[in-house]
């Protein structure tokens, strides 16, 4: 099953570097050899003052604040590494919410 | 019926000057002009003016607002003609008919408020009615009614056009100050209130066009006669706009307090192709949809709110009787989606999810939990804008939802649109909703 790698694209988080966290993200998993993820744009998480957000989907983690530096763990953990607890900031309500948009397949 | 606005009905051709006076125009401003600014605020508050840009908000108490608020010397009134809203006709057909009686409410405005300038903001397609009120406003001017000096007294007015883009929240009044001052029309966050904080950072009054051309009338004859017209919490008349969808489309005026009955049957002819109404919406397009029993609710804004919709600007669209309610709410939520301004991270969110899961359904993916996510989204985004084009998608969505649960699940179980839609039910693209 292929796994997507969201980042949100939303003006407030292309503000905060979103284009370039997405873009590097990109890069990483190229590099490593992950061929069943697909990192894609998203519109909003509606996380605007936590951005920039990568949510990764159907595995259902999300990642807050995220910078460049971060993005090796992230990677890691796509790869089979420890999830990054630091970077779990978001709260409980909000993912839910989030989740079961996405498990509509509204992206 | 008898009108305010129109005395015999909706006359098309521009009224001159000569024949405004005739039927005793400008004599408010004569009466006025001698009289206390605040006898005109109070004239106006005692009438019941409300707004009739959509919101409602009493013109009085706009007004002693913006006379009281303290922000220096300069006032400033604003004449609100962007008229974006889609299906809207109204301020067009003041404009091009009735412009001594919409400059003479101007005039009576910025007296009231203590303006010594006024913007005339028109939307910039309406060549027409620029034209008119151009050419009125020169004969205006050289009769006195504004300028120096006006009528021989010490008070002054300017007065000066500016075109309104052409864009749904361009007439939002705070975005309204923006195109003024030379920059795009993002709407400010409120508070503060134009009234405190509005154009270079003074109060300022923004009132649309039919409030203003109230004015005149009330002003020469008073809140008592102007109150027979209309019910105690909604006086006097309004225009209202009716669609191609009707046999006969157009703008009537009509006493608040009419059943909405008497203005889809009586005065529009009911539904061009004969067909049953399945759903009226009341202030298109960001009302809730009413069902057919419902036609009888009186045109005023309590009782619109009392049945569970709005009364708006007076857009009123019908949805015929086997067309499919999820191919209308989409279109409408594609408008909100496009005319969305940008600026609110939450409205883009808001709006661009509401688009994307009505395609699922309209597709039929998704399941009948995707039913469920609209209210969450809707909920979490609430109050979150500047503006209130936020709040508008909800309206039409949720109360779509609600009356015909039928015609999404028919999507959803089939992938296709329960009915096969007659040419004439298929609005083509969100241009229709202009």
């Amino acid at each position: 099953m292929s796994r997507t790698c969201l980042v949100c694209q939303n003006i407030d988080c292309k503000s905060r570097g979103s284009e370039q966290v997405m873009a590097e993200l990109e890069k990483r998993v190229t590099a490593k050899g992950l061929t069943d993820v697909e990192v894609k744009p998203y519109m909003c998480f509606g996380a605007c003052q936590e951005g920039p957000n990568v949510v990764l989907y159907p595995d259902k983690h999300w990642y807050a604040k995220v910078k460049v530096e971060d993005l090796d763990e992230i990677t890691d953990h796509l790869a089979g590494g420890p999830h990054v607890q630091r970077l779990d900031t978001i709260d409980s309500s909000l993912k839910e919410l989030i989740y079961q948009l996405l498990d509509t397949g509204v992206f | 019926m008898e009108g305010i606005l129109f005395p015999h009905g909706i006359v098309e051709g521009r009224e001159g000057l000569k024949e405004y006076r005739v039927r005793g125009g400008y004599e408010a401003l004569s009466k006025a002009i001698r009289t206390p600014p605040e006898v005109v605020v109070k004239v106006v508050s005692d009438a019941g003016l409300r707004g009739r840009g959509g919101a409602g908000f009493p013109t009085g108490k706009k007004w002693q607002f913006t006379r009281e608020a303290t922000g220096g010397e300069s006032r400033y009134l604003i004449l609100n003609g962007g008229e974006d809203e889609p299906g809207s006709k109204k301020d067009r057909v003041l404009l091009e008919n009735l412009p001594h009686l919409v400059i003479e409410g101007t005039v009576l405005a910025a007296y009231a408020i203590g303006a010594a300038k006024a913007y005339l903001y028109i939307n910039a397609n309406y060549g027409a009615a620029i034209k008119t009120i151009t050419d009125a406003l020169t004969e205006a001017k050289a009769a006195g009614y504004w300028g120096e000096n006006i009528l021989g007294s010490a008070f002054a007015l300017d007065i000066e056009i500016v075109p309104a883009p052409h864009n749904y929240v361009a007439g939002e009044d705070t975005a309204v100050l923006e195109v003024i001052e030379g920059r795009k029309a993002w709407p400010r966050q409120k508070p503060p209130f134009p009234v405190t904080v509005g154009l270079y950072g003074k109060p300022t009054s923004v009132n649309n066009v039919e409030t203003l051309a109230n004015v005149a009338p009330i002003v020469l004859n008073g809140a008592e006669w102007y109150r027979k017209f209309g019910t105690a919490e909604s006086a006097g008349t309004m225009i209202f706009s009716l669609d191609d969808d009707l046999k006969r489309p157009g703008v009537y005026e009509l006493p608040f307090g009419t059943p909405l009955r008497y203005l889809i049957e009586e005065c529009g002819g009911g539904m061009k192709s004969g067909e049953k109404i399945k759903a009226i919406m009341p202030a298109a397009p960001s009302s809730a949809y009413l069902p057919p029993e419902k036609i009888d609710t009186p045109l005023d804004h309590n009782s619109m709110r009392d049945a569970g919709s709005a009364l708006g600007c007076g857009v009123i669209r019908l949805v015929a009787e086997g067309s499919c309610i999820v191919e209308e709410v989409i279109k409408i939520s594609e408008f909100f989606t496009v005319e969305s301004c940008g600026q609110c991270p939450a409205c883009r969110m808001e709006t661009n999810t509401l688009t994307s899961l009505l395609r699922k359904v309209q597709a039929g993916q998704g399941g009948p939990p995707i039913l469920e996510q609209f209210g969450k989204v809707l909920a979490f985004n609430k109050g979150k804008g500047f503006c209130n084009l936020i709040a508008m998608p909800g309206p039409p969505i949720e109360s779509a939802l609600k009356l015909f649960p039928d015609d999404f699940e028919a999507h959803l179980s089939t992938g296709k649109c329960p009915v096969k839609l007659a040419p004439h039910q298929i609005r083509k693209d969100i241009a229709d909703y202009r």
